[in-house]
């Protein structure tokens, strides 16, 4: 069964403007890791925002896990659709530690259930003695290890990732990303991620979205799906 | 089709914010569209002379008014946010918090405090005359006219900007300003470049609240005898006894108002401030030598003609009086005072809040709803006072036969003669200084604290309560203290609306002031003041402890 199905997507920031993603249709089997390539103003991130239910589509259906999560008539808010999110700047939660900030997802498990994800989760992005610290004293590749971790840790559907290395360095990227594929496959999670960086894909993703090439240089369209591996 | 859409949108922005907001703007629009209903009344008489022989010079009167004060006060504001804000000199530390004192002491209470200070008997020139043996010129010192109110305005009213752009500047990404001088930028041209356009939403904020404080402004204006549209609301209600015209008066003033105030938004909506992601504080430079005493100087000199010396003034004065005037009553009209100030403070936080966060989905229908919840600032507090009375007895009209069924009597009026009536006009009237201070916070958070919440699974109430509330706690706490002694100072909506006995300090120290009991007046003018201070040293300590 597809976990995400997506028909007829089309969206647009006014009703003045050229639709920024037309007439997108796509799905995506559960496990699989899919990039999106584009350049930026391509859409990619607009995408990841209608998954997630910050934005509205003007038109289209986006089901997921069988569900249909917005469609005419049908919008299921973005906390009970059952989809994770690492923000491009991560979004970690200033005046919360690092236990506190992955704590916040998990209000719906059983009280003594909590410790031990987080336990699990840190574990997982191998940040066990960090738990205590606040997102201000952790450097931008830990960071971004919590925030996989936070958006991990309440089991979701599907993860979507934004841009999730442009705020780190070279050398540190690599490692990252080679840790960031590992730590996916051993979380079994189906995930998208947007990306301007080709290598990004070939490191991580299982084929890729090729977004903003064709002679409509701003739509989106199922057709442009290339196999990476 | 379209229906089903509509079901979708409702669907994903309606809910109990919404349901809040939408009661609190009828609440507020109510008196107001009774005032405008007047437009569309039969005018009489007195409208046709006052629109012949006296509106111009209302109107020309009021214009130069607000657009010197608010040229100076956003000078004053802005260049001492900036000097606080980005610089280290000698008592920095003391001004950072000594700047927003001029905001304790009301208007009214300052230009008889000036007035008297300054006079033929002040202490000013008998000590000229009676230590130095030199006689002033009148005109050289005297506190009157235009150029007399501008300066009063401008000293007493500054720390509205002063206080929202340093908060603004001191917790924005230096980043901006580190890039400016990388590029090779002096500290002026960083300021006129970079800074001033960054803070402008700050800036607008506490210019239009210094504005609106200009515009329903009566103490200052009728004490030196400026005739302003506000003014002549008054006389033509007091002195013509006629309500109608001055309704009308009100109404056309609260059209070209919501024009100007529409046109600033639109403008400003149009372009975004975003600040960079990762915010780090301010580093303030050390300033040395020249330029360090200069700013010293500058500071000083505005704190010493700003609050200090008419403090001290005041003080002198109440010792005069301190034992005729300080009794048993005076505790009850501070205790009067602070109660009416607080439950006022605490609806208005909490509309604020609740309106500002619906204001964050940036749609057309929040931007109409903060424009309603706001508009109450823009209007000269007797007219607010109409408005509400009128709305209040047809309240009692309707609620006669349950009023009977309890056994109160045949229609008798319970609302608009209890204190409730004077909490909604305060309500009405200083919901803008809340909301703008909450507005700015929400707008220095952004949304993705707010968005990465909602997707960790918390709905729109939790994530306010989890995320937004700690976050937005320096604006909450701005917008609290503002609001608190914007209301204790309050003097027409207090004079009109309170109920029969009761008394606040503002209306007893204009009691005082309007009997020509000058230095009376000084003991419940501390008593304002002594309020305001402390909320400003509550202030300064929550503020440190949240820094910690």
């Amino acid at each position: 069964m597809s976990i995400v199905e997506i028909e007829g997507l089309t969206f647009s920031f006014s009703r003045k403007e050229i639709p920024i993603i037309n007439n997108f249709s796509f799905s995506m089997e559960k496990g699989e890791v899919v990039g999106i390539l584009g350049q930026s103003g391509s859409g990619k991130s607009t995408l990841l925002r209608l998954i997630s239910g910050l934005e509205m589509p003007m038109k289209g259906t986006i089901k997921i896990a069988g569900t249909t999560v917005v469609s005419e008539g049908v919008f299921i808010h973005p906390e009970e659709r059952g989809v994770g999110m690492v923000f491009q700047d991560y979004a970690l939660f200033p005046h919360m530690t690092v236990k506190d900030n992955i704590l916040f997802g998990l209000s719906r498990l059983p009280r003594k259930q909590r410790k031990s994800r987080v336990d699990e989760m840190l574990e997982l992005v191998q940040m066990e003695s960090f738990e205590k610290r606040y997102p201000h004293e952790l450097s931008g590749g830990q960071q971004q290890r919590i925030a996989l971790a936070r958006a991990l840790a309440p089991k979701p559907n599907i993860l979507l990732m934004d841009e999730p290395f442009s705020n780190l360095d070279a050398d540190l990227k690599e490692s990252i990303r080679e840790e960031l594929g590992l730590i996916l496959k051993k979380a079994d999670m189906t995930c998208i991620m947007v990306t301007h960086d080709r290598k990004d894909v070939e490191a991580i993703c299982d084929y890729s979205i090729v977004v903003g090439q064709s002679n409509v240089p701003n739509d989106l369209n199922g057709d442009k799906i290339h196999t990476m591996k | 089709m379209k229906a089903e859409l509509l079901k979708r949108k409702v669907k994903k922005e309606f809910n109990g914010w919404w349901t809040i907001s939408l009661f609190g703007a009828v609440v507020i629009l109510l008196p107001i569209l009774f005032i405008f209903s007047s437009i569309f009344q039969e005018p009489n008489e007195n409208w046709f002379h006052i629109r012949q022989y006296l509106l111009g010079n209302y109107v020309a009167n009021t214009i130069i008014l607000v657009v010197l004060t608010g040229v100076f006060t956003s000078f004053l504001g802005v260049t001492l946010a900036w000097l606080i804000a980005a610089y280290d000199f000698p008592l920095k530390r003391f001004f950072r918090w000594g700047l927003m004192l001029p905001l304790a002491i009301p208007t009214f209470i300052a230009v008889y405090t000036y007035r008297t200070m300054l006079g033929y008997t002040g202490v000013v020139q008998t000590t000229l005359r009676n230590h130095f043996d030199y006689q002033l010129k009148a005109e050289w010192l005297t506190i009157s006219g235009i150029s007399g109110a501008v300066f009063i305005f401008t000293l007493f009213l500054f720390p509205y900007v002063y206080m929202i752009t340093r908060a603004f500047l001191e917790s924005q990404s230096t980043s901006y300003i580190e890039n400016a001088r990388l590029l090779g930028r002096k500290p002026l041209a960083v300021f006129y470049k970079v800074v001033l356009p960054l803070s402008r939403p700050a800036i607008v904020g506490g210019t239009v609240l210094v504005i609106y404080e200009v515009l329903g402004d009566y103490g200052v204006t009728s004490y030196l005898g400026i005739h302003t549209i506000s003014t002549a609301i008054f006389q033509t209600w007091f002195r013509m006894y006629d309500v109608n015209s001055a309704m009308r008066l009100a109404a056309w003033l609260m059209v070209i108002i919501a024009g100007v105030f529409f046109l600033e938004k639109l403008l400003r909506q149009r372009r975004r401030y975003h600040l960079s992601n990762k915010s780090r504080p301010l580093v303030p430079v050390k300033l040395r030598g020249m330029a360090g005493i200069a700013a010293f100087l500058y500071c000083g000199i505005v704190f010493l003609l700003g609050f200090l010396i008419p403090f001290v003034q005041l003080i002198a004065w109440a010792k005069l009086t301190f034992h005729k005037v300080w009794d048993a009553s005076f505790f009850t009209l501070f205790y009067q005072t602070v109660y009416v100030a607080l439950i006022s403070t605490l609806l208005i936080l909490i509309l604020s809040v609740v309106v500002a966060n619906v204001c964050r989905s940036h749609s057309s229908f929040s931007f109409m709803i903060s424009k309603c919840v706001t508009l109450g600032y823009s209007i000269p507090g007797p007219i607010i006072a109409i408005g509400v009375l009128a709305v209040f007895i047809s309240l009692d009209k309707w609620l006669a036969p349950i009023y009977s069924s309890v056994g109160l009597g045949e229609a008798p009026l319970i609302l608009s003669l209890s204190l409730v009536m004077l909490i909604v006009g305060y309500f009405i009237r200083f919901m803008a200084t809340g909301f703008n201070a909450i507005e700015v916070g929400f707008e220095k958070v952004g949304t993705k604290y707010t968005e990465a919440s909602r997707m960790l699974g918390l709905g729109v109430t939790k994530t306010f309560l989890k995320v937004d509330l700690p976050l937005i706690k320096g604006s909450l706490i701005s917008g609290f203290i503002v609001t608190f002694v914007e209301i204790c100072k309050e003097l027409p909506l207090a004079l009109l609306l309170r109920p029969f006995n009761f008394e606040t300090l503002a209306t007893k120290t204009y009691q005082y002031a309007n009997d020509e009991q000058i230095h009376e007046a000084s003991i419940s003018s501390l008593l304002i003041i002594a309020i305001s201070i402390l909320s400003v040293i509550i202030f300064q300590m929550i503020g440190k402890r949240g820094k910690q």
